[in-house]
């Protein structure tokens, strides 16, 4: 955008004028600056609002819950960048830390645990991709399906009842690296790292955007669409997994009814990000940002003593919101 | 007498990119005023701002005589100033029938809001009869052909009372004689005290339906002249800028001794007639013609691998080969650039670079690509096509059609492929940058062991560039010619005779 605003224009005063004014709509454009804004924004509002707002008890929690809708946003990313969306995160969520509890009751490894989740959230993620792209059916559909599905699947291996006594998970939830960092958001840096770097340097990467931004395009330059499909559901469904092991760490048990509403803010933490629900545009930098927006604006009404139930509301008026603010800039 | 419509100085810029830099217009009653320029020019946008879709950065219009205010004009209120546009591509709903078509939004219902569905088709039919199109108003709209559809459109605009019509290249997709029953209506419509502002590359048409001329160059309006006086030689210069439209001969001829870059014997699927024959030499240009859905079309699609097909015999350099799907199309080294650009060509919100890179990348398998390979790429195909960009960044959306043309180009170049499907390539494309596209052609066939399949519709240009021509009617090959054997008029008869005799028996 930048290297559009300085070549594209003439050495008259006129163009110069022009010219920053470009500069300054393209910083505004700029969807990471203008979350980085907002967030801010925020902070000093909650802070006059709230004296415990700006504690350290505090943000450390924000950053725990942070963790658990970043890297389903992380996940959630490559789908919507590649024009679709997953509705199933919060059911897969809970479908996942029930099948690692049960594995873990069973074996007492951590290890294996910890494989049987994220195995389990890959599965529904690749199961996903098989609906979109073997049987048709729209990404909305499928997923909204396959939200039904994995939660009843929850309830069934269990009963119902949560898996209590997961004590060793602990460390992942509530750990810390060198006596300062939480574990959590040792992950969070390490998943939105790789994620960058797989949407940028690699051809996976490329394609999703390219699919985002014309799948028949795509199709017709020879890319295997469906593969790259299958692998970005899988990819949404793996992470969905992993975020559960961070909460499943933080609370000690998982629960069957665990992530519920997870898909609100998972799309919401992607939306408010600025990625455009068209596909195609967007970056997994920002989703980072829209997930500290998201937890940042539930923490908010939690301290400010707002009922609970009011946060779903919230939450999906600033989707809503997010789209309508984009909707308006691309019509400029 | 007021002009019917008055735009002065106005001006537009996209991101700091001056587009229109102060340019007027202006329409009689009863007028045809065609709007000339290359892609790029600023014709497109400087429309938009008429019919409201765009809103200028400055200048003055007027409606009528009505001075219009350009910073709450938008489609609504052009709607309602009586400006009606014909895109390229067609805003009709095509599930719904041609008379659900022609009143929506306006349907006459009784007082309880259930629809007079015999009072809508007998409106409907009146309109119909305007635009002299003897179709059933119950028809469904994606079953009509393109030119009935452009027809439909245009007497939609004319039952909402309109005023100016503009017609963006209307007759991109016409047969002779559906272009000469449009020239009909057209004079029609301007004996209605309607303004009508013609947008079109071909040339020729100008002086048929214009009654004054406006060239448009780089933003700005270069002249405005009689149509009647225009010379077409000057008109051209005009608009390229340039005293000559570059004609480059061809230096290699086909090498009809070696193995042909494709052989296809007996290529059969539901929408051919009989099995297709044919064959394309190293260095050659073959070019393929025929009327609107004589199958030219099907055939590259087809031959790609995009919609289903069996073949007897098909051999890639003398080697038999099967081709199922654009995938293994694009393995085998051919390349495909689509009728429609925009539609499946090009990814609209990405870079050049990436646009160009995307063949290349796909046909790659490392998990990883090299991006400083890819910039270089780009930067080296923007200086080999002559794609006019600011950058290898830029957003494809913001070019021109040429220039998008030339991106989809350099993807297939640049993915080093050795067979190119053309499908009207120089499509919406002015005549300064169809030279390029030309030139693009013949500098990929002197290349080692390349062909091009060239599919066209516009009889010129086929014999223009191509070493053979196939002819093709009713969904099969119906002639072989050379086109230094051949005229326009005997290419035109082998593309219309079959159908003739179908009807005759």
């Amino acid at each position: 955008m930048t290297e559009l605003s300085q070549n594209g224009t003439e050495n008259t005063t006129r163009s110069g004028s022009l010219a920053a004014l470009a500069g300054l709509r393209a910083l505004v454009r700029n969807q990471a600056f203008s979350m980085l804004l907002i967030l801010a924004l925020l902070w000093i509002v909650l802070g006059f609002l709230s004296p415990y707002f700006f504690t350290v008890d505090n943000l450390f929690e924000i950053t725990l819950q942070t963790a658990v809708i970043a890297i389903i946003g992380a996940g959630m990313t490559f789908v919507i960048l590649s024009g679709g969306i997953d509705l199933s995160v919060g059911s897969v969520f809970a479908c996942s830390a029930i099948v690692g509890g049960i594995v873990f009751t069973h074996t007492h490894s951590l290890v294996l645990a910890i494989l049987a989740t994220a195995g389990t959230g890959a599965l529904y993620g690749l199961a996903n991709g098989l609906l979109i792209t073997l049987l048709r059916v729209p990404p909305f559909i499928g997923t909204l399906g396959m939200m039904g599905i994995a939660r009843g699947f929850a309830l069934i291996f269990v009963n119902g009842v949560p898996i209590y006594g997961l004590e060793r998970y602990k460390f992942l939830g509530q750990g810390k690296v060198l006596q300062i960092i939480p574990v959590p958001t040792v992950i969070v840096l390490v998943v939105f790292v790789l994620g960058y770097l797989v949407l940028t340097y690699t051809r996976f990467g490329r394609f999703t955007y390219v699919i985002g931004s014309n799948a028949e395009a795509a199709r017709l330059s020879g890319i295997s669409v469906r593969r790259t499909q299958m692998g970005i559901y899988a990819t949404c469904g793996l992470l969905t997994g992993l975020a559960s092991i961070i909460e499943a760490g933080r609370l000690g048990i998982v629960q069957p009814a665990g992530g519920n509403g997870y898909e609100l803010l998972a799309i919401g933490a992607v939306i408010v990000g600025g990625a455009s629900t068209f596909g195609g545009e967007g970056s997994i930098v920002a989703t980072l940002i829209g997930a500290i927006i998201v937890t940042t604006i539930r923490n908010g009404l939690n301290i400010l003593g707002v009922n609970a139930f009011w946060q779903y509301v919230v939450n999906g008026l600033v989707i809503i919101g997010a789209v309508a603010a984009d909707q308006f800039r691309r019509r400029r | 007498m007021a002009k019917l419509l008055e735009m002065t100085g106005i001006t537009k810029a996209f991101y700091g990119v001056r587009v229109l830099k102060g340019v007027d217009l202006d329409l009689d009653l009863g007028e045809v005023h065609v709007l000339l320029g290359e892609n790029g020019a600023g014709k497109s946008t400087l429309i938009k701002i008429l019919c409201g879709a765009y809103a200028a950065d400055g200048g003055s219009m007027s409606i009528g005589g009505r001075p219009v205010d350009l910073a709450t004009h938008d489609p609504r209120s052009a709607e309602d100033a009586g400006v009606a546009t014909v895109y390229q591509n067609f805003h009709l709903v095509p599930h719904l029938s041609v008379a659900e078509n022609l009143s929506l939004g306006r349907f006459v219902h009784q007082r309880s809001g259930l629809i007079r569905w015999r009072q809508v088709h007998a409106h409907a039919r009146e309109a119909l009869s305007r635009v002299d199109l003897g179709i059933d108003p119950g028809a469904r709209v994606a079953d009509l052909p393109v030119s009935q559809k452009q027809l439909l459109e245009i007497a939609i605009a004319l039952s909402k009372n309109a005023r100016i019509l503009i017609l963006d290249e209307p007759t991109a997709a016409l047969s002779r004689r559906e272009t000469d029953h449009l020239f009909r209506i057209i004079r029609d419509i301007k004996g209605r005290g309607i303004g009508v502002i013609y947008i079109s590359h071909k040339l020729e048409e100008v002086k048929q339906v214009g009654d004054r001329i406006s060239v448009l160059r780089d933003g700005v309006k270069v002249a405005t002249l009689p149509a009647a006086e225009a010379d077409l030689g000057q008109v051209i210069s005009l608009m390229i800028g340039k005293d000559l439209i570059r004609r480059g001969a061809r230096e290699r001829r086909a090498d009809p001794t070696r193995a042909p870059v494709l052989s296809v014997r007996g290529l059969k699927s539901e929408v051919f007639s009989s099995p297709l024959d044919l064959q394309v030499a190293p260095g050659e240009i073959l070019g393929v013609t025929g009327l609107v859905g004589s199958g030219k079309t099907e055939l590259a699609r087809a031959l790609f691998g995009i919609d289903p097909s069996r073949v007897d015999q098909l051999l890639l350099e003398g080697r038999p080969v099967r081709i199922d799907s654009p995938r293994t199309a694009v393995e085998l080294g051919i390349g495909y650039l689509s009728e429609d650009r925009d539609v499946d060509g090009l990814c609209l919100g990405l870079g050049v670079k990436e646009n160009v890179s995307l063949v290349a990348l796909a046909k790659e398998t490392g998990l990883f690509f090299s991006i400083p390979a890819e910039r270089r790429a780009a930067t080296d195909l923007v200086s080999s096509v002559g794609l006019k960009v600011s950058g290898i960044s830029q957003l494809v959306r913001y070019l021109s059609g040429g220039n998008k043309q030339k991106v989809v180009f350099g993807k297939w170049l640049h993915a080093r492929c050795r067979l190119l499907l053309l499908d009207e390539p120089t499509m919406g494309i002015d005549v300064g940058a169809r030279g390029d596209i030309y030139g693009l052609i013949r500098a990929f066939v002197a290349q080692e062991g390349r062909a091009v399949i060239f599919i066209s519709s516009d009889v010129e240009e086929i014999l223009e560039v191509s070493d053979r021509v196939l002819v093709m009617a009713r969904r099969e090959i119906v002639g072989e010619l050379e086109p230094s054997k051949t005229s326009k008029q005997e290419i035109l008869q082998y593309a219309s005779r079959l159908g003739r005799a179908r009807v005759e028996a």
